[in-house]
């Protein structure tokens, strides 16, 4: 191979290609979005017009007019919120309370009882909706928001999740110190422990938002009524016409996107930073 | 940025104390006046709920529009196994032979005065609500009826007449209907019409008198020669590149239907108002001619009353009200839904009632005179599993390659896996 | 499962003393940790494990949701073998699983490896931007790619139309739909991915790269002996997931093909075996059946995943 002092200032430095490479990685996630939001400005025609179009137009409140005419959007999103923000909160809370019993307190069984939270990732929940529905009609909750967010708050990942970063993040020694001091374990999470870790179940309660944001099947079977629809199924309710309205339905999309999208753009770093932290170190 | 869960907490309660306002249950619940209504979309029953309110002020109704018709009937069959259900449900023609069938899931309605109103409707579309033992479960709404609806300017610039008479005399027949799309292509080198399996075949087999069930109520559907001709039918359509490839109700469909992607369309009535919104810039240019075959039927819908439904006598009130045959023709006069109620198909209201946005036809005229040539057959309950079958198999040759020669036999083997 | 593995490997610290016995310290403190992860447990029983076990137990009958419920025993099982929308289904499966698991890992490595750079400018913009079809939303993905890869109307059949390619039908050709539904699964997951396998990399230490490359290992060679061994077992744990995720793929081929949603097409060229599932069980009122095929395709996850596994193992492990 050529010399080796060059190379070592050259290793350092990012070549062309690889940047080209990361803009061309950026324009396909991006411009599905952007195209998403030419067709909600524009409208149908416009949109199937050959060659297609590419810029914005000015339609979008005509269109958003229309959405909320068809739909109850507004209920929708705020369906959805309330739905996400209650898994996401709760996720946090109660994957934190067990991530710590698990890590940080003794208890028989602990170890197997742990690898049964683990063993439970194997259970592929998404095909037991018959009888998951079944249930939810004996529990009298089909066409519920609970239906939505009771089942959504049992996370086994966010368990290891929560597990993996307090042992990392909280020594035995401050745990030992408080019990010394005469804390009872409560206290110890709350005002130790929690505090601590805060920053993870932040993450942690930001990717069960989105997940349950975005979840499809599950509201779909559940949901019966327009007023209890999450965003996910409002949009797909857009399609539903005999004439389908292609502005009409991006308008739709593009209203259920944005909230995360801002979301995103806010506390975006945080989420990159916690995909990063991961719980794979090393 | 710190993150207490409380405060959070607090938040989410708060959300969920503004999104738990709407939506709490039925129209009035119990009180007798008010009730639930769950219909499809596309289908104007707002119109109809509307008029009905404005003669009686102090009754209020909760329409809701699911979605399409298979998922208004997919949604109250999760309803009626568990959960709420309407009051008032709007189930279309090929989605209720399988609530027939099960009909202790819904109020016989000769309980609450069927018997009297019976009468009121076109036999053959009364006969499919009644159940074994004879309850009803549905009465009628509206019908279809059946026509081709074809643009004018297209048709000039193929050389073919555009008068709606001449038109209608270019395709006495199916064959001949095939003819004239060849005769278009080859003139412009477009389509004729949208696809084979719709606009053909489905239209084609609803003309027969004995169709996947002989009235003894059998399973026929593989040796019907009536069924095996239009079968002939599509696949020859889908052959001989006059179609468009476009199934029907996609966007690309809606999107042809604006563009002139296609001359003609199979339209029953209700199709007009889906052109009208589909293809506003078309005004004037569309005029409608008869169908090959001369009858034909596409559609129509019941309105049926769960049996757990809280308020069954304020739902039995609109049903009476809405769909007497005054009421239907009412409701033609707001919307162009076809009477299912033959009394009323010689008022002059009916008959005058010219279109502009299809060359000023007559259009009540048109349709009503459509149903006129059909004779009744007996539609069972997996008659709709049956005739998906056969337009997939269609639409298989005709968009994705399928082989035209084994396409009879594919259909079978896969409604024989289908039904059982 | 590689967690399992992960979970036991202690993360390096100072040997702690034993844990302080609190047992002494009176019922309700040893009752506290089973209260902490006893709403997890309560939860998992009620809304995944028993529906989970229930699901064998419908499959069982024929079950008529607003009808009669019948005992039939294994009879929806020999009905499904011999069913060939089953099969048809399952083909579907295992093919769109396999086109948007494989690019999309191989994608994520890729993109991992050269994000990994110190110097790089704007790291945050395209670390975001990869990550933004993950919090896109679901539905609204699949109706904007079913619009651009239209065959009539799309964009992308324009675009190969000015190269001379005729319009390709991404709906009604089996292939087609394949590529358009794996095309949507990577584009969402990928961003993701590729973190996941950069988090992991950015604890290779800088010197290890420097010095195979001072040794004359060219790029390739650096990716092939350091960045893949050393992301073993994040990768084992992508391949599982995704496996296990990717095998139940629903939404995408629910809502690109409008005009026959529940078949995903007329000759089911695209219908998964969620989707076949959710048929048989909401659309032709059939629990029982659409049960069976719930047990079909859990057993396929396992055995699947099982061997997805076992392959990604034999990665090399760090040298």
């Amino acid at each position: 191979m050529t010399s080796a002092v060059p190379r070592r200032r050259r290793h350092g430095r990012v070549r062309w290609w690889t940047y080209l490479l990361l803009v061309l990685a950026a324009v396909v996630c991006l411009f599905p979005l952007y195209w998403m939001f030419v067709v909600a400005t524009t409208d149908t025609a416009t949109a199937t017009r050959m060659p297609p179009a590419v810029v914005p137009g000015g339609n979008f409140f005509h269109l958003l007019g229309l959405v909320l005419e068809t739909v109850p959007f507004v209920q929708a999103l705020l369906n959805s919120l309330f739905v996400a923000t209650a898994i996401g909160a709760g996720q946090a809370v109660l994957c934190a309370l067990a991530g710590f019993a698990f890590a940080k307190l003794d208890f028989r069984g602990r170890n197997v009882l742990f690898l049964v939270v683990v063993l439970t990732m194997t259970v592929p929940t998404q095909l037991s909706v018959i009888p998951q529905y079944l249930i939810m009609s004996w529990l009298g909750w089909v066409d519920t928001l609970q239906a939505l967010v009771v089942p959504g708050l049992a996370s086994a990942f966010g368990i290891f999740w929560m597990r993996q970063h307090i042992t990392a993040t909280i020594d035995d020694e401050l745990v030992q110190a408080a019990t010394i001091d005469g804390a009872s374990t409560g206290q110890v999470f709350w005002r130790i422990a929690f505090p601590i870790v805060r920053p993870a179940a932040f993450v942690l309660g930001l990717f069960g938002f989105v997940t349950a944001w975005n979840d499809f099947l599950w509201p779909f079977i559940v949901l019966k009524t327009p007023e209890r629809y999450t965003a996910q199924i409002a949009i797909k309710a857009l399609q539903n016409s005999y004439d389908v309205d292609l502005g009409l339905a991006m308008s739709g999309s593009f209203l259920a996107t944005a909230p995360l999208v801002v979301l995103f753009v806010v506390v975006g770093r945080r989420m990159v930073a916690g995909v990063l932290e991961g719980a794979f170190k090393g | 940025m710190t993150l207490r869960p409380l405060p959070l907490l607090a938040a989410a309660a708060l959300v969920l104390a503004a999104a738990c306002t709407p939506g709490t249950g039925g129209g009035g619940g119990g009180d007798g006046k008010s009730f639930e209504f769950w219909s499809f979309a596309a289908i104007n029953q707002k119109t109809s709920t509307d008029a009905y309110r404005q003669k009686h002020p102090d009754v209020e109704v909760k329409l809701t529009e699911v979605g399409t018709s298979t998922e208004t009937a997919q949604a109250l069959t999760t309803a009626l196994a568990g959960g709420k259900v309407p009051d008032l449900v709007l189930i279309q023609g090929d989605n209720l032979p399988k609530f027939v069938q099960q009909p202790q899931n819904f109020v016989d309605l000769r309980t609450l005065g069927a018997d009297d109103i019976k009468g009121d409707y076109l036999d053959w579309v009364m006969k499919q609500s009644v159940a074994k033992d004879g309850e009803v479960i549905g009465v009628p709404t509206d019908v279809g009826g059946m026509a081709i609806a074809y643009r004018t300017d297209l048709f000039a610039a193929a050389q073919l007449p555009t008068d709606p008479a001449a038109a209608s005399a270019l395709w006495p027949t199916w064959d001949a209907f095939i003819e004239t799309g060849k005769r278009y292509k080859q003139a412009t080198g477009k389509a004729f019409i949208d696809n084979a399996a719709t606009s053909v075949f489905y239209q084609a087999v609803n003309q027969v008198s004995e169709k996947y069930y002989s009235e003894g109520r059998e399973l026929v559907y593989d040796r019907n020669p009536q069924v095996r001709a239009a079968f002939d039918l599509g696949v020859k359509a889908a052959t001989a590149g006059i179609t468009a490839g476009q199934t029907s109700f996609e966007s690309a469909w809606s999107a042809g239907l604006a563009q002139g992607a296609y001359a003609a369309v199979a339209a029953p009535s209700w199709m007009l108002n889906t052109i009208r919104s589909t293809a506003p810039d078309t005004k004037g240019k569309w005029a409608i001619a008869k169908i090959p075959g001369g009858a034909g039927n596409w559609g129509g819908s019941y309105l049926a009353i769960p049996k757990r439904a809280k308020n069954p006598q304020a739902a039995w009130n609109y049903i009476k009200e809405m769909q007497s045959p005054q009421g239907q023709l009412d409701h033609f006069g707001r919307v162009g839904a076809l009477p299912s109620t033959p009394s009323v198909y010689q008022d002059a209201k009916l008959t005058s009632l010219k279109d502009p946005f299809f060359t000023d036809a007559p259009t009540g005229k048109i349709y009503t005179d459509s149903l006129l040539g059909l004779k009744p057959f007996y539609i069972g309950p997996d008659s709709a599993t049956i005739g998906q079958e056969f337009l997939n198999s269609i639409t298989n040759v005709e968009q994705s390659g399928g082989n035209p020669a084994t396409a009879w036999d594919d259909a079978l083997r896969n409604i024989k896996t289908a039904i059982g | 499962m590689s967690a399992v593995a992960l979970t036991l490997v202690p993360t390096p610290r100072a040997a702690p003393p034993p844990p302080v016995r609190r047992r002494a310290r009176g019922l309700g403190e040893r009752v506290t940790p089973y209260a902490y992860i006893a709403p997890f447990f309560v939860l998992f029983a009620v809304f995944g494990l028993f529906p989970f076990a229930f699901t064998f137990y419908v499959a069982l009958f024929d079950w008529n949701p607003i009808g009669d419920q019948v005992f039939i025993g294994v009879d929806n099982f020999v009905r499904m073998f011999g069913d060939p929308r089953f099969w048809n289904a399952a083909r579907n499966t295992v093919s769109i699983w396999f086109l948007s698991t494989v690019p999309q890992l191989l994608i994520a490595l890729l993109l991992a490896h050269v994000l990994n750079h110190a110097r790089l400018r704007f790291a945050l913009f395209f670390r975001m931007s990869v990550l933004v079809p993950y919090v896109t939303s679901v539905a609204a993905t699949a109706i904007v790619f079913a619009q651009l890869f239209d065959r009539d109307y799309g964009l992308l059949n324009w675009l190969l139309g000015l190269v001379g390619v005729s319009p390709v039908d991404f709906v009604q050709s089996t292939a087609g739909s394949h590529v358009l539904i794996a095309t949507m699964v990577t584009w969402r997951w990928f961003g993701y991915t590729t973190l996941l396998y950069l988090a992991s990399l950015q604890s290779v230490p800088r010197a290890v790269f420097e010095a195979a490359a001072i040794d004359g290992a060219g790029p390739w060679q650096r990716f092939r002996h350091i960045t893949v061994p050393s992301l073993r077992p994040v990768i084992i744990f992508t391949v599982v997931t995704s496996t296990i995720g990717g095998l139940q793929i629903f939404t995408e081929p629910l809502l690109i093909a409008t005009g026959a949603p529940l078949t995903c097409g007329a000759v089911r060229q695209c219908q998964t075996l969620t989707l076949f599932l959710y048929e048989q069980g909401f659309g032709e009122f059939e629990f029982g059946y659409g049960s069976a095929v719930g047990v079909a395709l859990f057993v396929m996850v396992v055995v699947i995943a099982a061997v997805n596994y076992l392959l990604a193992g034999r990665i090399r492990a760090d040298r």
